[in-house]
């Protein structure tokens, strides 16, 4: 109904720590503002009214895209979608994540939006989180008490709730490396039209013993839940077993007993059912095809 | 608070008394007379308020206007040369690509972006590019045919 | 096929074929005129009007489905600085309430009328985001700020918001004036024969009950106004409205102003599609500035727009019964539907009617008969949107063709051509059909999209993925003649170095207009399209003009422009035959220049002409100029075919449209790009209307869902078909230069199209707008089901 903002005060902090400085002085009065786009948007809507906007877009100590010798993978909260999707870097080890920051809403949206204040927004409808998920990607956080990590799956409480204290900050999303014999997709639909909300997502992670059986199946589902979460009872249906297409699809079909759709809920669990199926049926074909390539 | 803040738009630098909740829009279309860059669904949806920051195609209606001083902003009315159009416009123009102009600057910008990083795109790379950007009027087909026009213009020196 | 029809009317002056070999203009591909001002952001649109001392404008809306405004609290609003008019129901009585469909006055023939219900902001809010309230501040945050410090206290009223269920005993009344909520009841206006009979004696009797729903116009700007009272006292309006002239009315009837000093000015419009046919933004900004003296500018909001304006009626069921004989003839039709208005009536009414004129005359058929309730409830208005019903009522008549086609063994395309009415015969809207091409639509349609051999080939196994091919075709009126008054005008103007200006006044939203009046002056007048000048948009400079809608601005604006220009002309070779010193009838006018065949001494151009006559002493100085009323007592109905290639997932239940083909009859097209962008960009709205776009109000709260682009789709750049238009190009002897209508037919058509096309993927009929995912799926399940 508005097109315009309530009045706010700029803050613009020279650091982190004169950032989580701000945020402890002015406590639910402010909030932290990167990219913006969501946090303007529910600012209009006046479902979020700060007084205060502490503004970390130019903390290029939060803006980094790097991989460490090991394979792990440390961005700041700063990286903007656009930026992670087409990252070469991003697109070989972890091409899930590319594919999945890609879907985030619109062109224009993925060069403003930065997945640090995505994952803080904590959408239930989100891209990146059932990714993250199954990557067991970890964040780490800063604020007056010190710092803390914590698990991807854990990080979210519900729709719009994180464990981010209020004078918390995220200073990086860490991606550990994928062990070998392993392969990642990011299976979606949207909820109508090609630039849609998701309505139902799965970030699924395979990975095959040397003998061709599953040595691990990760399965994150997002946009039918609360939170992004593990089918973790799917996954144990699998892990240690040979690959077959009516175990898969049995171990789909609890997956989408698993979610907890709110609306639609019928037809996103059948989605759910028909991506992680779709999923891990992929993967695993695509680990086993470059396992029998690296045998010749 | 107001506090003075410059910015750099079409290449010209301005001094803007702003508060700190105005947005990029208002600075544009109601300080600078800038009327280019239009307001529609304000949710981030249809692009049709997009302007290049940087180059970079952002929302200037999610844009909060202190956010962007100093950065070099083009709006719609900074493409043509001396009375001269750019190639984008100049194709939107000949090939039936404009009929409400609602749409047009975002799309022209957007565009343009594209073709600044990827000069020989496909059509389905000139689809995607403009996939934030909603036309209710044209169903697109000429859209993407003046673009896939003007770049070949630009490739071959036209500008 | 039918033979082409030759031209030759007084009022063209040379034949026109089949082709454009005979044009100079006509036909051509030219440049829109407002093209650069749209490229370069230098077009003004009315939220981009800024005038000195201006006041910002913002609407409060009810957050109720239905309740009562008991009073409204504005001290703290009014203590805010900046703050310098508020409306509140209470305080808008000096000013008359009105229809915003504007039909609370004589438009439409045999004395139809729509009460004049809605104030400038309501008493009694009768759906969620009704406007309750206004508020004019120095500027957009003081407006904004305002709107939230306004205290309202609201009764709240059981509120329905079903059609069905607001027809039922005990159910809360919308309006004093619509007993039993029922706003119209009204009949299909040309029955014939006994259907009743007809049904009973047919071999084949094909029915269903099918719905539509409510689809947002989504015109990429939204509604806004700008007004003010200058100096002498006039009322100066910036308005968006696409009949500029009845709105001036409308606004002179609101305000007891009288219309001489109400001054209606029309800046570029981003957008209508029929939306812009009724009022919108306009009341409101006029009490504004009438209220605070100051200048106001309103500009809605996206979900304003949503909430506070009118989107297509949809039809919560349309009963309808085809009946056959076995070789295939179409012998009867009988429909009857209930059609959802919303909180007030607004334009909703007549798209029952038009809907079932259109449709129930597409097809030669003896026996028919229509009947509509319209039934008022708590929910945003519904009005007028492209196709004005036709659209709903095809979605069921061409699947019920295709149901018909399938039961007797007939090709698709063969029982469509035996029912096809020819010229000659009465058309849908009651007059003589002047012209059809429709089996030319179907045969070139048919090759373009390779239907004959899609349709034979055995289908692959795609997996879930199942192939589909349908088609549809459907007619469409060109103006409303004889049910809507159909009144234009223009004058061409020539200067003095041979241009003309040309006064006349559609409505500029988009649809190349402009230029297409130009062409057909310049052919006229043997001059360039670039030498025309339009002159428009200002209601003290421009002659009475009904304005743009019913797909008419080409026919009847088109053809005010034609006679007008040729009188202009009758008058120029008049004089130029004085100065040539020959008889007027051996004159030729080819590119500006005046000459006589077989005389290549006899020459002048048309500007020497035009100079020698307004600078002539003696008492003979002239300036040509020819103004023409024009009403046309015709109605050429457009016709078209479309083909659709679909790709339904059955596990999914999403439908991909890869390819699409549509074929159009819409007589001569004065410019096949503009033609060819009222297709593709019908495509877009139909795709949207068949497949994506969806209207949700809360069934237990009455709250509107989708209110705007993050709930409410549309198809975007990766949503749409590869897509072919084929221009039939065949002239009618009617419109100026062969020209009919094209504006509404490329929506009209989609929706069954689609539908024929998963019914051949998957052999389930969806009777339901939209075909969401969900119903897919669910009668996949009921077909399986009934099936085992």
């Amino acid at each position: 109904m508005f097109r315009l903002l309530r009045p706010f005060e700029y803050l613009e902090p020279g650091s982190v720590s004169e950032a989580v400085e701000m945020l402890t002085r002015h406590g639910e009065r402010a909030r932290i503002f990167a990219g913006g786009t969501d946090l303007v948007i529910s600012m209009k809507k006046r479902q979020i009214v700060p007084d205060y906007l502490i503004a970390i877009g130019h903390l290029s100590e939060l803006d980094f895209l790097e991989a460490e010798p090991d394979g792990t993978l440390r961005m700041g909260p700063l990286v903007t979608h656009a930026r992670i999707a087409a990252s070469p870097l991003v697109r070989q080890r972890f091409p899930m994540l590319a594919t999945a920051c890609n879907e985030v809403g619109t062109p224009q949206v993925r060069n403003m939006g930065t997945i640090g204040g995505n994952l803080c927004k904590a959408g239930p409808s989100q891209d990146t989180p059932p990714v993250l998920v199954s990557l067991e990607a970890k964040l780490h956080l800063v604020g007056p008490r010190g710092t803390r990590t914590v698990p991807m799956d854990q990080f979210c409480t519900g729709p719009f709730c994180t464990v981010l204290a209020q004078d918390e900050l995220v200073v990086e999303i860490e991606i550990p490396p994928l062990p070998p014999r392993s392969a990642g997709c990011y299976k979606w639909i949207t909820k109508i039209t090609a630039t849609d909300e998701t309505l139902a997502g799965a970030g699924v992670v395979v990975v095959l013993k040397e003998d061709g059986s599953f040595e691990d199946v990760r399965i994150g589902l997002g946009s039918v839940a609360p939170m992004a979460i593990r089918a973790r009872k799917a996954e144990a249906l699998l892990r240690g077993t040979w690959p077959e297409a009516a175990q898969i699809a049995e171990a789909a079909q609890i997956a989408s007993e698993e979610a907890e759709p709110r609306s639609r809920a019928a037809y996103r669990r059948h989605m759910v059912k028909v991506l992680v199926n779709e999923g891990v049926t992929e993967m695993h074909r695509q680990v086993a095809a470059s396992m029998q390539e690296a045998a010749q | 608070m107001k506090t003075v803040a410059t910015f750099v738009v079409n290449g010209h630098p301005h001094e803007i008394a702003v508060e700190p909740h105005q947005l990029l829009i208002e600075v544009l279309r109601d300080h600078l007379g800038l009327t280019g860059t239009k307001h529609s669904c304000g949710v981030g949806n249809c692009g049709a308020c997009t302007v290049l920051v940087d180059g970079i195609p952002k929302l200037a209606c999610l844009t909060v206007a202190r956010e962007v001083r100093d950065k070099p902003i083009l709006t719609i009315e900074g493409l043509a040369k001396d009375g001269v159009l750019h190639p984008l416009q100049q194709a939107f123009v000949d090939y039936g690509a404009i009929q409400c102009g609602y749409c047009t600057p975002g799309m022209i910008l957007t565009a343009k972006a594209l073709l600044d990083g990827n000069p020989d795109p496909t059509e389905h790379e000139v689809r995607e590019a403009l996939a934030g950007n909603i036309c209710r009027c044209t169903g697109y087909v000429k859209i993407v045919e003046a673009v896939l026009a003007a770049a070949e213009v630009m490739r071959k020196g036209g500008n | 096929m039918t033979e082409p029809i030759v031209h030759t009317d007084q009022f063209t002056g040379r034949s026109a074929g089949g082709d454009s070999a005979g044009f100079s203009v006509v036909g051509t591909r030219i440049r829109q005129p407002d093209g650069p001002a749209k490229a370069t952001g230098e077009a003004k649109f009315a939220g981009d009007i800024s005038l000195p001392g201006m006041l910002i404008g913002k609407i409060l809306r009810s957050p109720y489905a239905h309740a009562v405004v008991k009073s409204i609290d504005t001290s703290r609003a009014e203590a805010l600085p900046g703050v310098m008019a508020i409306l509140t129901p209470d305080n808008v009585a000096e000013w008359d309430t009105f229809d915003r469909g504007m039909k609370d006055m004589p438009l439409v023939a045999g004395g139809y009328r729509v009460p004049p219900e809605e104030a400038v902001v309501n008493k009694v809010a009768r759906h969620f985001g009704d406007a309750i309230a206004a508020v004019a501040a120095v500027d957009e945050h003081t407006a904004e700020e305002a709107i939230e410090l306004l205290d309202v206290e609201y009764e709240i009223l059981p509120f329905v918001l079903d059609a069905e269920e607001a027809m039922q005993p005990g159910a809360p009344q919308v309006s004093e004036l619509a007993p039993g909520n029922v706003g119209k009841h009204l009949f299909y206006p040309y029955p014939e024969g006994d259907v009743d009979k007809a049904l009973a004696e047919a071999d084949l009797v094909v029915s269903g009950v099918f719905s539509t729903h409510k689809q947002d116009h989504c015109t990429q700007e939204t509604a806004a106004c700008v007004a003010y009272v200058d100096a002498s006292g006039r009322l100066n309006v910036w308005s968006q409205c696409q009949l500029a002239h009845l709105g001036r009315r409308e606004l002179a009837h609101i305000f007891r102003i009288p219309v001489s000093r109400i001054k209606l000015m029309t800046p570029f419009v981003g957008g209508s599609f029929g939306q812009r046919g009724s009022v919108c933004a306009e009341p409101i900004a006029v009490a504004l500035a009438l209220r605070s003296k100051r200048p106001v500018r309103l500009v809605f909001s996206r979900e304003d727009n949503f909430l506070g304006l009118e989107s297509r009626t949809g039809f919560k069921s349309i009963d309808i019964k085809l009946g056959f004989a076995s070789d295939g003839t179409l012998t009867a039709i009988k429909t009857s539907m209930i059609g959802s208005l919303g909180g007030y009536m607004g334009c909703g009414p007549m798209s029952s009617v038009i809907g079932m004129t259109l449709s129930m005359g597409h097809y030669r058929c003896p026996n028919r008969f229509g009947e509509a309730q319209m039934v008022m409830t708590n929910t945003p208005v519904s009005g007028a949107m492209r196709g004005f019903g036709n659209d709903a009522m095809m979605f069921c008549i061409e699947q019920l063709m295709d149901d018909a086609a399938r039961r007797l063994g007939i090709d698709p395309i063969e029982i469509r051509l035996k029912n096809a009415k020819q010229p000659g015969e009465t058309a849908s809207m009651g007059l003589e059909l002047e012209s059809t091409y429709i089996e030319d639509c179907m045969r070139a349609g048919a090759e373009a999209f390779g239907w004959y051999e899609k349709r034979a080939q055995p289908k692959k196994d795609e997996g879930p993925i199942k192939r589909g091919y349908g088609m549809a075709t459907m007619s469409h009126c060109t103006g409303a003649a004889p049910l809507y008054l159909e009144h234009s005008n223009a004058m061409v103007k020539f200067n003095e170095d041979g241009s003309v200006d040309l006064t006349v006044h559609p409505a500029p939203v988009g649809t190349h207009i402009w230029g297409a009046l130009s062409q057909i002056c310049a052919e006229e007048l043997g001059i360039r399209a670039e030498d025309v000048n339009i002159v428009t948009g200002d209601t003290d400079v421009t002659l009475f003009e009904y304005g743009s809608d019913a797909s008419r601005s080409t026919y009847a604006i088109g053809g005010a422009t034609l006679r007008a220009a040729h009188k202009a002309k009758e008058q120029m070779l008049a004089h130029a035959a004085e100065m040539l010193e020959v008889p007027a009838e051996q004159l030729m006018v080819r590119d500006r220049v005046i000459s006589v065949e077989g005389r290549p001494d006899k020459t002048v151009t048309v500007g020497e002409v035009c100079y020698d006559a307004i600078y002539a002493f003696g008492g003979h100085a002239t300036n040509f100029a020819g103004k023409q009323s024009f009403e046309p007592v015709w109605n050429s109905p457009t016709y078209g075919a479309y083909f659709a290639e679909v790709e339904v997932n059955t596990e999914t239940g999403r439908v991909r449209v890869p390819r699409f083909v549509t074929a159009i009859d819409c007589g001569k097209a004065i410019n096949p790009m503009a033609v060819e962008g009222q297709l593709e960009g019908g495509l877009q709205q139909g795709l949207g209307y068949a497949l994506t776009e969806n209207f949700i109000v809360n069934p237990k709260t009455g709250v509107v869902e989708t209110d705007n682009y993050d709930s409410y789709k549309v198809p975007g750049t990766l949503d749409m078909p590869d897509s072919t238009v084929i221009i039939v190009d065949k002239p009618d002897p009617k419109g100026p230069f062969g020209a009919k209508g094209v504006g509404e037919p490329g929506m009209v058509g989609i929706p069954p199209c689609i539908a024929n096309a998963i019914y051949d993927a998957i052999g389930v009929r969806l009777q339901d707008l939209p075909m969401t995912p969900e119903r897919v799926l669910e009668a996949l399940e009921l077909a399986g089901r009934e099936s085992a």
